[in-house]
């Protein structure tokens, strides 16, 4: 392999792991905090990427541009979903969490192949696929500009948790939910507030994909399950953790990808099986989020 | 906590009782156009994926089967011995999974009643279901079923009317090295799956017949999202044809991530994408000078013995019943074309009776507006061939090969990405 083969597989690595990173960065932060596995996450990606679809489609808002409204409809959407649906079921077993989320995955991906049909849709600007040589390495611009916000975005969420009264609030909740109201904390608002920001991020990590790849209503399925890889990979301690796991993924990814494509799946989640034998926590990880 | 909270445990009860339900409903029926199995009317029967991977070519092969099933029961129905019965479809949606396409024909036949198989879309899935129709010795027509390994396997009830696998990239080859007889390199990505493995290889098997150095040949997982290790490694090799063998997802991603690092090669190519309105609609001018395989087009001058005749009558009175498609897309024609097969078939056997219908098939030797409908030994229809189109800037798609049918000429080579 030439150092120039090499230098683009790095490169290419790279720049996957940002959008991995904001993939994973939502579901992390739900299943920190609420110690819920959001299985409808995917969907929340996938309807991300249809907001700023269409909003390109019908209106040639520029897809950056459309993110922050993404992010705010699957704030609203995910505020929604958690004080309707999922504060029903928010001390009960993990298995009726998996379920309701379950469903709802279902409910949202039919909905949405009801009204919008099956058809492959993707976002291509007229920048698509522009880039520059950095020295016979090729970079293209929107996945640099996907890893910036990625790290915007992982580093804008770990400072409000640790800098707000908010963010402390929802720490604070997720460590220890008594306590919390001890001290005065509205749990049921902070349990919305978190899901909102989890669907938010999905949604932003949405409108990235639909510039980079093409999507239909099943988008997010494989995402929900690489998103459950990268926080088990990072560990869930920490949102920064979510940088970690997402870049020993897509580096195994890309790598065994250049090799023998045909495992890079298999080799990606054997991985899985690996570390939740010898370090549950994950690389990084600690029992509770802090 | 459960006694405590009687509400939670309702609403659980409701809950699963309702997923349960959502969950029956989804592998339900996804369509039926009337009337019972038996009496008056030949019900045909199929499992299509109308959601899933493959849910835009399913539903083409839907729309082609039940725009057969509309004409010829506006015409009167087939004639078997000196009745004419009425035609139904039923399906079911297999949600692009194999191992629901084989469950499904299992209901067919049996819950059912229905009298005669038709395909599912993909090779995956008709590979699942030729045993089952070998077994239960129903004939299946399939249209959308490529992969020879289907009928490696010494079947007996199963007939495809397309051209197969292997082909499918031979006029792209054919097509590039009439325009450029110095062109050297060829570079192959396929998916894993048995389909688009065969196209690849019969591709390389080609392109070395002709002349041609196959520098880079790997197969990626079916419903990758990111090929850019596979591109990376093939870029460093230069070559002067990429083709690809995959679905129309795949096409589009190889696409975007060539432009992505910048590989330009003289020509590109694939097996499947390029002839779904869906690959301009997605791409838009980066679609240009892209080659597309087809099975049919409607600019090809077949003049066949069915109630449509011509590619063009066909495509014509097929966008005038579905004014949203703005193409007709093969798999729709080849789906029609496996009921016309059916028909005559059926007329020449004069029964409905299984064993005679496959007979009558096996002997088949048609003209129609989708080609030659003959059948080999194995049951694949070798005697039709593959045509190339190609998406040209002026945001039109033109049949490019056979030559001697093409209605314009080809643009070669790609004006590299960087140049437009």
């Amino acid at each position: 392999m030439s150092s120039v083969e090499l230098g683009q597989i790095v490169v290419n690595a790279l720049l996957l792991s940002g959008i991995l990173a904001l993939v994973a960065l939502g579901f992390s932060l739900v299943w920190g905090i609420m110690n819920i596995v959001n299985l409808a996450h995917g969907p929340f990606i996938m309807l991300g990427a249809y907001v700023t679809f269409w909003l390109y489609e019908l209106w040639g808002v520029d897809p950056f541009l459309s993110i922050p409204i993404s992010m705010l409809t699957l704030f609203a959407l995910g505020f929604a979903i958690q004080r309707v649906l999922i504060n029903q079921i928010i001390r009960a077993p993990l298995l009726v969490t998996f379920l309701l989320t379950f469903g709802l995955e279902i409910l949202i991906v039919n909905l949405v192949n009801y009204f919008f049909k099956a058809d492959m849709r993707s976002v291509t600007t007229p920048y698509s696929g522009t880039g520059f040589n950095l020295g016979g390495v090729r970079v293209p611009y929107i996945r640099l500009a996907a890893l910036g916000l990625a790290l915007v975005l992982v580093y804008a969420l770990s400072w409000f948790l640790g800098n707000t009264r908010a963010g402390n609030a929802i720490r604070a909740t997720g460590m220890d939910i008594e306590a919390a109201q001890l001290t005065g904390v509205k749990v049921g608002t902070i349990y919305a507030l978190t899901f909102a920001i989890g669907a938010a991020l999905a949604g932003a990590a949405g409108s990235l994909l639909s510039m980079v790849a093409s999507f239909d209503p099943t988008l997010g399925g494989g995402y929900t399950q690489r998103a459950f890889v990268i926080c088990v990979l990072g560990g869930l301690g920490n949102v920064l953790n979510v940088l970690i796991g997402a870049a020993i993924f897509a580096f195994v990814e890309v790598f065994v990808g250049s090799r023998i494509p045909q495992l890079s799946q298999a080799v990606t989640f054997a991985l899985l099986v690996l570390l939740l034998v010898l370090r549950p926590q994950g690389i990084a990880g600690r029992a509770f989020y802090v | 906590m459960w006694r405590r909270l009687p509400t939670l445990r309702l609403l659980t009860l409701i809950s699963t009782i309702g997923l349960l339900l959502a969950g029956c409903g989804t592998g339900g029926p996804a369509g039926s156009s009337g009337a019972g199995a038996n009496g008056d009317t030949i019900v045909f029967g199929a499992a299509i994926s109308i959601t899933g991977k493959t849910a835009k070519e399913g539903e083409y092969t839907r729309d082609g089967y039940l725009f057969f099933k509309d004409k010829i029961n506006e015409l009167g129905g087939i004639k078997v011995g000196g009745k004419t019965y009425k035609v139904d479809v039923k399906f079911y949606d297999d949600e692009s999974k194999s191992e629901r396409t084989a469950q499904l024909y299992e209901k067919l036949i049996n819950e059912d009643k229905v009298n005669l198989l038709l395909g599912p879309y993909g090779s995956g899935p008709t590979g699942t279901a030729a045993p089952i129709a070998e077994k239960y010795k129903l004939p299946m027509v399939e249209a959308n079923g490529a992969a020879e390994s289907i009928f490696s396997k010494g079947y007996k009830y199963t007939f495809a009317v397309l051209s197969p696998a292997k082909n499918y990239l031979r006029g792209v080859i054919d097509l590039v090295k009439q325009k450029d007889p110095a062109i050297k390199t060829v570079a192959i990505l396929g998916e894993n799956e048995p389909f688009s493995k065969e196209v690849a290889d019969g591709a390389a098997e080609y392109a070395k017949e002709k002349g041609l150095d196959v520098v880079y040949q790997d197969l990626y997982p079916t419903g990758t999202q990111d090929v850019s290790a596979l591109l990376t490694n093939l870029k460093g090799k230069n070559p002067d044809l990429l083709l690809g063998s995959g679905h129309l997802q795949d096409s589009l991603l190889i696409v975007k991530q060539a432009k992505d690092l910048g590989i330009s090669p003289k020509a590109m190519g694939f097996s499947v994408g390029p002839s779904s309105p869906e690959f301009r609609a997605n791409l838009k001018s980066d679609a240009d000078y892209i080659f597309g395989a087809t099975q049919w087009t409607n600019a090809l001058k077949y003049n066949g013995d069915d109630p449509w005749k011509t590619p063009q009558a066909y495509n014509d009175e097929f966008k005038a019943k579905h004014p949203d498609y703005t193409v007709v897309p093969y798999q729709v024609a080849e789906s029609t074309a496996a009921l016309i097969a059916y028909q005559r078939a059926i007329e020449k056997a004069g029964s409905l009776e299984p064993q005679a219908v496959r007979d009558a098939l096996a002997g088949l030797d048609i003209m129609t507006f989708y080609g030659q409908i003959k059948f080999d030994a194995r049951g694949i229809n070798i005697y039709k061939p593959m045509a190339v189109e190609q998406l040209q800037p002026d945001g039109k798609k033109y049949t490019v090969f056979p030559t001697d049918v093409a209605e314009k000429d080809a643009l070669y080579p790609m004006t590299a990405w960087d140049k437009r």
